[in-house]
């Protein structure tokens, strides 16, 4: 369909799940076609063990064609509706399975991702300038968390930084970056 | 919301979304969610972290996990693979003995798998007189049936989500929208299947139209009822 293609990918993937609210199969299989690379490497990132990231991945696409409905066309930001999904299922997984600390773990790793020619997600306006008013212990933290779904504990292991320290480095990053996300709006 | 509570509440909310928030903590926010205010919070904060998703390179996944998707949403037409081969000629084994005593007619070349017995079922109601849905529960979680017995009232813009709330306090597990009329049946994932093993109780909240945005409880609960064996 010459009309779809042309579309740009996030309006193309709000469509999509349009069609998938309407129990459109194919439409659902589109989907999973464009996105599902996308969200199994970010499963395989936060989950680390093939086997368990394929569990994960299809537990998502079936939460996805159950509650396509729940997903707002006017909002925009499919992809990252979808990866929100992935994240909570990715974290839920761990809550069951009591995952550990894979050794092979290093900061190093996380700064490595090459950019992709996919859809990607949308930052808030002005993001990067707040991020970059964070020291880098906490934008470690931070990143180790949310990217690799790491917790306190984990991280100050990985970091070899007091509990302690994690908690109150990662407590004070959010409340500055709201603050400056919220001040930065403001201001534009 | 107070403000120090709305402060508490902020701080937890960024934690949730971020990542750190876990276990038991995790789950009793969860419940939080029952509030809008607190959807909104969790809302903000899922826009504003969003900043630190990073562009992986896609990977893609093994063909086996479509066919598991196709599987559990019964989405394929015709079976393919042996195990679903051997689920058909069982089917139309089972078919052929049902059709033989009740001489209905089903159509013989779609194979379907033998249908599960409902184990468990609940009622949900506001009062003893009007049951407004039942459910069924199939199998050993796998499938649930819902049906309208009385309409419940539903506002523009607004969807009837079903959720099961873990015995000990656990974080309400979606269970799908309530169908408005007639009947429904769904296939359960897996997820939903270990919520339900561990629920002896199921409630129905209001939430916008297509269900909660944020995957927990958003709206007010209307209806609580207990799971019973059947």
């Amino acid at each position: 369909m010459d009309r779809i293609d042309t579309l740009p990918p996030e309006i193309e993937l709000a469509q999509l799940l349009q069609r998938c609210a309407a129990q459109d199969s194919a439409a659902f299989r589109t989907l999973y076609d464009k996105t599902s690379p996308i969200l199994f490497a970010r499963l395989l990132r936060m989950l680390r063990r093939r086997s368990v990231a394929e569990e994960a991945l299809q537990d998502v696409y079936v939460r996805i064609w159950q509650r396509a409905a729940q997903y707002e066309v006017g909002r925009g930001r499919a992809l990252a509706w979808m990866v929100t999904i992935a994240r909570y299922c990715a974290i839920d997984l761990m809550r069951r399975e009591r995952m550990t600390l894979v050794s092979d773990d290093s900061l190093a790793e996380i700064a490595d991702d090459s950019t992709t020619e996919t859809e990607t997600i949308e930052k808030p306006n002005n993001f990067e300038h707040c991020i970059g008013k964070l020291n880098e212990q906490t934008r470690a933290c931070l990143t180790l968390a949310f990217v690799e779904g790491r917790s306190h504990d984990e991280i100050a292991r990985l970091t070899t930084n007091p509990l302690g320290s994690v908690k109150s480095w990662i407590r004070r990053g959010l409340l500055s970056l709201k603050e400056c996300l919220s001040s930065e709006r403001q201001s534009v | 919301m107070k403000s120090a509570n709305r402060e508490l509440v902020d701080r937890l909310a960024a934690e949730y979304v971020l990542g750190t928030l876990r276990h038991r903590a995790r789950r009793r926010f969860e419940r939080w969610l029952l509030s809008p205010q607190v959807g909104a919070i969790v809302k903000a904060w899922e826009g504003r972290l969003a900043g630190l998703e990073p562009q992986l390179k896609p990977v893609s996944p093994p063909a086996t996990v479509w066919r598991g998707i196709e599987d559990r949403l019964e989405l394929r037409k015709s079976p393919r693979r042996p195990a679903v081969r051997w689920l058909a000629i069982a089917a139309s084994v089972a078919f052929f003995v049902v059709a033989g005593i009740l001489l209905t007619s089903q159509r013989p070349d779609i194979a379907v798998p033998p249908p599960l017995a409902v184990t468990k079922e609940s009622a949900l109601q506001a009062d003893p007189q009007t049951i407004y849905w039942r459910v069924e529960i199939l199998g050993d979680n796998q499938e649930i049936n819902l049906r309208v017995q009385n309409v419940h009232e539903l506002p523009a813009g607004k969807s009837h989500e079903l959720w099961a709330l873990p015995e000990g306090g656990g974080a309400p597990v979606s269970l799908g929208l309530l169908p408005q009329a007639g009947e429904q049946h769904r296939v359960l994932t897996a997820a939903q299947r270990a919520a339900l093993a561990g629920s002896k109780q199921i409630a129905v909240s209001l939430e916008p139209a297509g269900g909660s945005p944020t995957g927990a409880p958003t709206g007010p609960v209307l209806l609580v009822a207990p799971v019973s064996q059947v």
